[in-house]
């Protein structure tokens, strides 16, 4: 191994390049970009300003934050549902006039001021709403439009009424302690902002409404499609929105006792950037309530920063406004190209060294040398069938197997060419097993393992296992269960092929090559299953040795077929048995004699082989070509490979034409003939196997009684 | 997007190829074909004295329709390329370099190796391309992985006298066309097609072919037919600029298994695959991304390309390295296909 490859093997495998992927796949990256923001902004002017973290000055920042973040929730709310809502500076204006008219004015208790200032605000939201909502009209201009006649309104009162609460000479110490007062140090808007945001966050993450909102944002045509009532959903979220923004009204309106010309004004601005800034969608669907309060913290310790700093309004609003544009670029640009950066960096291939190999050519003279004999098979379903990646028979000699479309085949002994849909699952149905009691077992990608009754009751066994402590990607469900066989005493064993790719994109792991396949068992008495075998590179066909004592299972990409034990000295331990073969090994299943099947999904290629070795090369083609031209292992051309006990290879069957079986993927014995199947086929083979015990059959070598 | 230039630095920058549209639409003319004749390895098409001759392995056929092929001249080792003078004489290269006129050798200047195409110009100049100075004919996989660009075009004059060098530093040279003042080489490598005339650099006529051209041959219209012998494909270009792949697969895997152009696909499991060529439910995609394809370009006199007949990823005609036209009929060598094609040209441009 030269210098340059070692240092190769080193840095793909020991680097946890698949991490990037996988963290990117995760929601919560969609806060980094605003919390390092909110972490920077706090920090640079909290070093720059002295007396920034004072108590005092503290005291009276997050008072005005907690208005202001009450604000800005109930803002966040209506953009999640896929609105806007520019209104929110002139509602909480007029709720603030409304409460010091109450109270000064009218010199009503502090509760009926509350109520006043609560109901402007529901008034004005649900006018917002109706519009918005059930006369669906744009909500851009139509909040643009409340807000101008709210702030026209509440200019006009304050004018004419401004002396009067001036004079005033009411006062309560309810109302003085609202505006002034602190509960274990926290100030009451801290508090009602921490209580609102609490709230809504709980809301919309875990009760209906709330995920009526982020559907209704998300799309509002499937959300109407889905059966939720959109325009009720999106007329709630403004009127959530000016409750919100009545409540901080108030609350400002305790703390300065009055209203002036200036009250509110350019809220709506700093709410919006404060929103935006945080990270949520403008277009709705995307967000949350802690982004909210991220983006009000930092819009509102930038623009109080920047004042204490010296700067102007106009330095002050040219902030702002560059903040919105950054935020909602990176907002858009993120969202459009998110799945393309993921794309791009997932697919993060290792290093291996396949072994020398015996050749597998036609007349090479190997145990391996593939010949023509699987082009002679008769077809069944030619056509109507699309991907039986396993296929099984019952003791009345019908066929079973999977298809792409989620769904089990039967065909009916003896011509098969009659056939009906026994059962459908879903997912795509891969290894197939009869337990004792008839009922066919199935390991059903993307979903999990299934259990069908003779009467073709669906359940499901298990979709999970315990998740694995260093894992990012949650890797206790099952991505890829692939095959399953069953022990005499009924646990199921069963592989899960891959964690790092859904079950449809099977081959593509084939390019990464990393060691995440499991050998699982599932235990019927208690429901549980366990991992026994973790690591490999894409477990796959998976059974039973005759004895019972042990299983056999073939782990794909690494050409390798293992024993793993169940009894004995060895029990729970593993021990290759076949090792570097030219193929790639799928399903495992018993024959006649004492023997096994064993299908060859595809051959290794050299190319393909020195590919391995070069995981950089691999990374830049997965980055620089579409999908379509990635060099694969050579999947159009396959095999049956029947071995013994000891793992000897008896004889190879191929189908080197490859019009009829270019990929097996699996293959069963049953009186004397061979049913192949493919995943990527259209069709059940039938080879009629020289030399073989024609009484011998699949069930009755599991369960015994009648051959 | 502007940020494209900095981010490819990161990412690299995609690998693109010309696609197969306007003149170079795909169809299935070439495998729609009638086989005039089968014959292994077909190669470069010629007529003398009437009779449509084709070079195959060791030796030169007269080919007619409905009998077996006829050796016309065999050789010791495979003929390359072959030439017929306005005077009827018989040009044939070897692979070995040799090179014979009317069945005596020539004796040609030391730098000549690897002889691909050979024409005789109006005035009985014969101009001779020289794939490359390092490797022979068939090896010409290796040299384009190597990325060769050590090719050259000679010519002898009607009257005789040594072979002279017109045009060298060229990437594989693989069809020679003579136009009034000059000739037309195609490039393999570097896919297109120049001019060269009796003085200056030689000049491109067309560049950003979808494939690698080889044979040039006059049309009865004035127009050129320009075969190209095997498709671009993504991964190869990738891994041409992939340097330890590349040279490591040159040292360690068998040529027939490179991830390189190729005259023919899809006969050995040992072949590249690449996803979209994958079988799936029993059909292989004819757009498929191929190591192999058919194609035979009609140029017209000004060279600009007009329409071509195809063998997709899914045909077997493929290998096109020449095709000849005569009484509004267009015969074409498939050399991966073992076949000779003819082709009714007004239903060839489908009109």
């Amino acid at each position: 191994m030269t210098f340059r490859e070692r240092l190769q093997a080193w840095r793909y495998n020991l680097i946890p390049d698949h991490l990037v992927g996988e963290i990117l796949t995760k929601r919560w990256t969609d806060n980094a970009i605003p919390f390092l923001v909110l972490v920077v902004t706090v920090a640079s002017f909290g070093a720059s300003i002295p007396g920034f973290f004072k108590p005092y000055s503290l005291q009276e920042s997050t008072r005005q934050l907690g208005e202001f973040s009450v604000v800005v929730t109930g803002l966040t709310v209506v953009m999640l549902g896929g609105g806007i809502d520019l209104s929110v500076g002139s509602i909480f204006a007029l709720a603030t006039f409304a409460a010091v008219s109450t109270f000064f004015i009218f010199e009503m208790p502090v509760w009926v001021a509350l109520v006043a200032a609560l109901a402007t605000g529901i008034v004005c939201g649900a006018i917002n709403g109706y519009l918005v909502g059930f006369l669906r009209l744009r909500a851009f201009l139509t909040t643009l439009v409340t807000f101008i006649i709210g702030r026209a309104i509440f200019d006009i009162l304050v004018v004419n009424y401004g002396a009067d609460i001036q004079t005033s000479m009411a006062s309560s110490d309810a109302w003085d302690f609202i505006g002034d007062g602190t509960v274990f140090g926290f100030s009451i808007p801290v508090i009602t902002a921490i209580v609102i945001a609490v709230i809504t966050h709980v809301a919309l993450t875990r009760s209906r409404p709330g995920w009526h909102v982020l559907a209704v944002g998300g799309s509002r045509r499937s959300a109407h499609n889905a059966g939720i009532r959109v325009k009720r959903t999106v007329f709630l979220t403004y009127v959530f929105s000016g409750l919100c923004a009545s409540i901080a009204g108030f609350l400002i309106a305790t703390r300065l006792s009055g209203a002036g010309p200036g009250t509110g004004l350019n809220l709506e601005i700093l709410a919006l950037t404060a929103a935006v800034v945080g990270g949520n969608s403008l277009g709705g669907g995307r967000g949350s309530v802690v982004k909210g309060l991220m983006g009000a913290i930092i819009v509102l310790v930038m623009t109080n920063g920047l004042i204490r700093l010296g700067y102007g309004t106009g330095t002050n609003q040219m902030v702002l406004g560059i903040m919105l544009a950054v935020a909602v670029t990176i907002d858009i640009r993120w969202l459009k190209n998110r799945h393309k950066v993921l794309n791009e960096v997932y697919v993060a291939p290792v290093y291996l060294k396949m072994g020398e190999t015996q050749s597998a050519l036609p007349g090479s003279g190997t145990a391996y040398a593939l010949d023509n004999r699987l082009s002679e098979a008769d077809h069944i379903g030619l056509g109507e069938l699309e991907g039986p990646e396993d296929v099984i028979l019952d003791r009345n000699d019908h066929l079973y197997c999977g298809t792409r479309h989620g769904e089990i085949v039967r065909f009916f002994a003896p011509d098969y060419t009659r056939s009906e849909v026994f059962a459908h699952v879903g997912g795509f149905p891969l290894g197939l097993a009869f337990d004792r009691h008839e009922n066919l077992i199935s390991c059903v990608g993307a979903m999990g393992l299934y259990s069908i009754s003779p009467d073709r009751e669906v359940k499901k066994l298990s979709a999970e296992t315990a998740r694995s402590w260093t894992s990012v990607v949650d890797d206790a469900r099952l991505r890829d269960p692939n095959d399953c066989d069953i022990a005499p005493d009924g646990r199921i064993y069963f592989t899960d092929s891959t964690k790092r790719y859904d079950a449809h994109d099977w081959a593509l792991d084939s390019i990464e090559n990393r060691a995440t396949g499991r050998l699982l068992v599932y235990d019927p008495k208690d429901g549980s299953t366990k991992t026994l075998l973790d690591g490999y590179r894409y477990l796959n066909g998976v059974c039973m040795a005759h004895d019972g004592k042990s299983l056999f299972v073939a782990e794909s990409w690494a050409c390798r077929v293992h024993r793993y034990w169940l009894e004995g000295p060895k029990a729970g331990t593993a021990e290759c048995v076949i090792k570097d073969m030219p193929g790639y090994p799928d399903n495992i299943n018993r024959a006649s004699g004492g023997h096994y099947w064993m299908a060859w999904l595809g051959m290794r290629t050299p190319s393909f082989d020195l590919s391995l070795r070069h995981p950089g090369m691999r990374k830049r083609m997965t980055r620089r070509l579409p999908q379509d031209e990635w060099l694969f292992p050579n999947i159009n051309t396959g095999g049956v490979v029947k071995f013994n006990d000891k793992g000897e290879i008896v004889e190879t069957l191929g189908d080197l034409s490859g019009n009829a079986h270019p990929m097996v993927t699996s293959m069963r014995e049953h009186k004397g003939q061979l049913f192949i199947g493919g995943i990527l086929n259209n069709r059940v083979g039938r080879y009629k196997i020289a030399g073989a015990d024609e009484s011998w059959t699949g069930p009755a070598s599991y369960w015994g009684g009648a051959q | 997007m502007i940020l494209d230039p900095i981010l490819d630095y990161f990412r690299g920058k995609a690998v693109t190829i010309p696609p197969l549209d306007g003149a170079f639409r795909p169809n299935t003319r070439l495998d729609d074909a009638h086989a005039f004749v089968a014959l292994t390895e077909a190669d470069n098409l010629a007529f003398r004295n009437g009779t449509l001759i084709a070079s195959s392995g060791n030796a030169v056929y007269t080919l007619t329709a409905g009998t077996e092929p006829a050796v016309l001249e065999s050789f010791p080792s495979p003929v390359t390329a072959l030439a017929v003078s306005p005077a009827g004489e018989l040009a044939v290269a070897l692979e070995t370099g040799k090179l014979f006129v009317g069945g005596k050798e020539v004796a040609l200047p030391s730098a000549i190796r690897c002889i691909t195409a050979l024409a005789y110009g109006a005035d009985g100049a014969l101009v001779l391309a020289n794939g490359s100075a390092k490797h022979a004919p068939s090896a010409w996989a290796a040299d384009l992985m190597e990325k060769g660009a050590s090719g050259s075009v000679w010519k002898r004059e009607a009257a005789g006298g040594d072979f002279r060098e017109i045009a060298s530093g060229l990437a594989f040279p693989y069809g020679l066309h003579p136009v009034a003042d000059g000739f037309v080489v195609s490039e393999s490598w570097r896919h297109r097609l120049l001019r060269i005339s009796g003085s200056g650099a030689p000049k491109t006529v067309i560049d950003k072919l979808p494939g690698y051209p080889a044979r040039l041959s006059p049309a009865e219209d004035g127009g050129v037919w320009l075969s190209l012998f095997a498709p671009r494909n993504r991964l190869i270009e990738f891994v041409l600029q992939e340097t330890h792949y590349r040279l490591d697969m040159m040292a360690e895997v068998p040529r027939d298994s490179w991830i390189a152009p190729s005259l023919s696909s899809g006969r050995s499991f040992l072949e590249p695959l690449q996803c979209g060529g994958i079988r799936t439910m029993g059909i292989h995609k004819p757009w498929s991304p191929s190591r192999s394809y058919g194609l035979v370009v009609k140029l017209d006199a000004g060279l600009q390309p007009l329409f071509g007949l195809h063998s997709r990823a899914n045909g077997t005609r493929h290998g096109t390295t020449s095709a000849v036209e005569k009484d509004d009929t267009l015969y074409v060598a498939s050399k991966g296909g073992d076949s000779v094609l003819a082709i009714d040209i007004a239903t060839a441009e489908g009109r």
